[in-house]
């Protein structure tokens, strides 16, 4: 029965052969392609200079899936949602919670190298990707990794591929490691203090302690009202497990604090929170900063800005909403964008396109990234403009 | 040879810090896999940062090649230098950095495994990656061949646990390549370096995450009568769910040659297999996940399952799963071991086909390995002096390769493909493929003059097709 489910069954309507025909002929004519998955949630206004769209939408679906393996092997067109759903058949999971939507495909989460809260415990797209294939910017199909859980079988095209946002090759089918669900997957809510002295005096030891939650992120009091917990802010938890792990950790914050439980459906609203706004810029650091400044960061927000903490990886999500609405905070987004420090710790994620360009700097203008793209796309064809290059 | 290479490396890192007399240079002829020898011409030990990058830039201005070498443990020839320089980095061993609070540390190649283990255990932190030779292996040369170890079932191999490196390329320039204070946006040249088998160059300082030790571990011991029951009780934990920290394999002959030998750990001699089963985490967490791969075990056949009772008593199991191959010299001289990976479920048939392919061949073939990975490590113990001996076994394991590539597996999951597995990539890996292999490393090394004639081969990368050989040797 095993053997069976190894043949393709992949049904879309796009193959790895129509992308390279799309690409040998944009070679051809010099017209640069836009690469896009579903064109959901991970366009983000960055600059393309592209006049067609090769769209990946309809080449979807599974190719190998083998639950006892415990891997996926996909077409990169596949949403998560489909493989949310294809696994959960099998009381599998795929860890991975870009923010966003899960319409979104795998093949543009690999690409953007988006991750979510759970990344702190279960790794970020490189961490759970284990093969690909790709076609280069000369029409030639590649494989990079395999599809077996531990592989070091030549250079590592899989990782290099990971968050190159479509400019080295076009992603065309993925293969990942899958988790078995947890027997226990359980949220809380955590109130923070009101003050930002409490709050920290509360946080540190707090976060210091010794639990190991699937995720857990600090969100601003504006957060926390948009998603309906109140008008404080708030530490959200997420304990997953055996039930024993899970009730031992949970009797263990109660100890300290005020535990509330909410619906697991609050992480899929944290994530697609942010859809639609205009501006999200991701800060990156050591683990012990966000320890230290969370409380004032998640306080006093002006209206419409959005801040969540995953302070275990080091992240700060920074939210503008709508900034196309209100002219003020369009403002702010330029005001904020144009603060931050030039630092390579910042990360843009989404911008309005105008402010793009002014504030956010080519991530691949060193000579090593310049000279892999120049060998995998030599006609400058794939996404040109995207990392601001 | 250009007159005077050695006096003017011996000017860099001091006289006695190159070695160039053949017989001083014995020692270097062979890796971890001592079925392959090839001799070095001269070798050069730097002992800081700044003498490294100085012995680059001087083989850059002559164009020599040059092999990376950490502790000489791999175990796919990937360090071996044909008539070329070996560069050693074993004397670069300064932890730089320990961040507990971030739970991160900076050290410099020549930093072994356990000594780094060591300094952070006192700080309730731990380096997931081990590999068996974690006594003696270095950091640098994990970062080489993307190292793992039994943990890795559920940490992940060194990909996973490296933040970044300072790295000197082969051109002698020197470049940061991940991020040591957060997450870098752009290329994942971290992630391209890492298992690039000293191709790319060489790494000056390595900043690698550090784990919290985890607050409760047990181990235990299940034994079988058969194989078969061990390869379906593997199959059945992972499927589980529960993931153990490790699932180790080993064979009946294995059981033998360690109980034998002074690495003997009390395994059952007269089991067919057993499985070393770790798991850990939160004490309630790990009490539960304990009595129900217990009950596995019992259901799928296992004669006794037994847990460890305190750290001395794990320490002896484990004692005799990581000096396995060591046990193996006992059987022969040379010894040939093999790194596929295979879909877990299909671990009972291809175990079942490899004893199939040893009696048809005549050799016995010793399987210990990290079956929750699926990462198989067959091994033959023989005598490469035996000419009709070392054909049968060579022939033996080209066929127990190519039905773990027919399982639809990897040729290596974590030794590296080196010299040894060179001759395999073209099956597992198309011309377009290898070819992308040959541009990124032609980014990295476009003369590759680092660690030449590994990894790909050569015929297959198209842009090369013209480079002279003879520039890769030394020519007196």
């Amino acid at each position: 029965m095993a053997r069976r489910a190894r043949r393709p069954i992949a049904d879309g309507h796009v193959s790895t052969a129509a992308v390279v025909s799309a690409i040998k002929e944009s070679g051809s004519t010099r017209s640069p392609l836009r690469i896009a998955g579903r064109s959901t949630w991970l366009d983000a206004g960055r600059p393309v200079r592209a006049n067609k769209t090769l769209s990946l939408r309809d080449d979807s679906g599974v190719v190998i899936y083998v639950p006892g393996d415990l891997t996926l092997t996909v077409r990169a067109g596949t949403s998560l949602s489909e493989i949310e759903r294809v696994t959960r058949e099998h009381d599998q999971w795929l860890p991975l919670d870009p923010y966003g939507s899960n319409d979104g495909t795998i093949g543009a989460t690999i690409a953007t190298a988006s991750a979510g809260p759970l990344a702190s415990s279960f790794g970020l797209p490189r961490d759970l990707l284990l093969g690909l294939e790709f076609v280069n910017g000369r029409g030639e199909v590649v494989r990079g990794g395999g599809k077996v859980v531990k592989n070091v079988a030549g250079f590592d095209l899989s990782r290099l591929l990971t968050g190159s946002w479509g400019t080295l090759g076009v992603i065309t089918e993925v293969t990942v490691r899958l988790y078995a669900r947890p027997q226990a997957d359980r949220s809380f809510v955590i109130r923070l203090a009101a003050n930002e002295k409490e709050s920290n005096a509360f946080l540190r030891p707090f976060l210091a302690a010794s639990f190991s939650p699937y995720a857990l992120e600090l969100l601003s009091a504006s957060a926390a009202f948009a998603l309906g917990l109140g008008e404080r802010a708030v530490c959200l938890m997420r304990f997953g497990g055996n039930t024993a792990a899970v009730d031992a950790q949970l009797n263990a914050v109660s100890r300290i604090a005020g535990v509330e439980e909410v619906e697991t459906s609050v992480w899929e609203a944290l994530r697609t929170l942010e859809m639609g706004s205009g501006c999200v810029i991701r800060v990156t650091g050591l683990p012990g900063e966000f320890r230290s400044v969370s409380a004032s960061m998640l306080m006093e927000q002006p209206s419409g800005i959005l801040n969540y903490i995953d302070p275990a990886r080091g992240v700060l999500r920074l939210v503008v909403q709508a900034p196309n609405e209100h002219e003020e905070s369009k403002e702010s987004v330029f005001g904020i964008s144009t603060d931050m420090p030039p630092d390579e710790r910042v990360v843009y994620e989404t911008l309005p396109a105008d402010v793009w360009s002014e504030v956010s700097p080519s991530v691949v203008a060193d000579p090593l990234s310049r000279g892999i793209r120049k060998a995998y796309d030599p006609h400058d064809i794939l996404n040109p403009g995207i990392l601001g290059d | 040879m250009r007159s005077g290479i050695a006096e003017r490396l011996a000017e860099i890192v001091g006289e006695r810090h190159v070695l160039s007399r053949p017989s001083e240079l014995l020692v270097y002829n062979s890796d971890g896999l001592p079925g392959y020898r090839r001799q070095p011409r001269l070798a050069v030990f730097p002992g800081t940062r700044e003498e490294t990058i100085a012995v680059v830039r001087l083989l850059a201005d002559e164009g020599l090649p040059f092999v990376p070498r950490g502790a000489g443990t791999g175990l796919s020839g990937g360090a071996l230098a044909d008539d070329i320089v070996v560069i050693g980095l074993h004397r670069l061993k300064k932890i730089l950095s320990l961040d507990v609070a971030n739970r991160r540390a900076t050290v410099e190649p020549g930093v072994v495994n356990l000594r780094l283990n060591k300094h952070v255990a006192p700080h309730g932190l731990l380096y997931a990656p081990d590999p068996s030779s974690e006594a003696a292996c270095t950091i640098g040369g994990n970062v080489a061949e993307n190292a793992g170890g039994p943990h890795c079932l559920k940490y992940g191999v060194t990909l996973n646990h490296v933040l970044a490196m300072t790295v000197v390329l082969p051109s002698g320039e020197v470049v940061e390549l991940g991020s040591k204070v957060g997450e870098r946006d752009g290329y994942d040249l971290r992630g391209a370096f890492i298992g690039s088998e000293g191709c790319f160059g060489l790494a000056l300082d390595i900043t690698v995450k550090l784990m919290t030790k985890p607050q409760a571990v047990r181990t235990l011991l299940a034994d079988f009568t058969s194989v078969d029951q061990a390869a379906h009780v593997t199959s059945a934990i992972i499927a589980s769910g529960i993931v153990p920290a490790a699932l180790e394999f080993m064979d009946g002959p294995t059981i033998r040659v360690v109980e034998d030998s002074i690495y003997a750990a009390g395994y059952p001699r007269d089991a067919e297999a057993i499985l070393l089963i770790e798991l850990d985490g939160l004490e309630a967490g790990v009490s539960a996940d304990l009595e129900a791969v217990r009950r596995i075990c019992l259901d799928g056949g296992a004669r006794n399952v037994k847990v460890a009772r305190d750290d001395a008593e794990r320490m002896k199991l484990w004692q005799g799963r990581k000096k396995a191959f060591g046990a193996m010299g006992r059987l022969a001289p040379h010894l040939i071991v093999q790194d596929a990976v295979i879909p877990r479920t299909r671990l009972p048939d291809i175990l079942a086909t490899i004893r199939a392919i040893g009696e048809k061949y005549g050799v016995v073939v010793c399987n210990v390995f990290h079956a929750g990975d699926g990462n198989l490590h067959p091994n033959i113990a023989y005598s490469a002096d035996d000419p009709a001996e070392s054909e049968r076994v060579h022939k033996a394991m080209t066929e127990i390769m190519q039905a773990c590539i027919d399982a639809g597996g990897s040729i290596t999951g974590e030794h590296g493909v080196g010299l040894d597995k060179m001759g395999y990539m073209e099956s597992i890996f198309s011309e377009s493929s290898l070819n992308a292999m040959c541009e990124l490393r032609a980014v990295f090394d476009p003369e590759r003059r680092s660690n030449p004639g590994k990894v790909v081969p050569v015929h297959a990368c198209k842009e090369w097709h013209a480079v002279p050989g003879g520039r890769l040797r030394m020519d007196t």
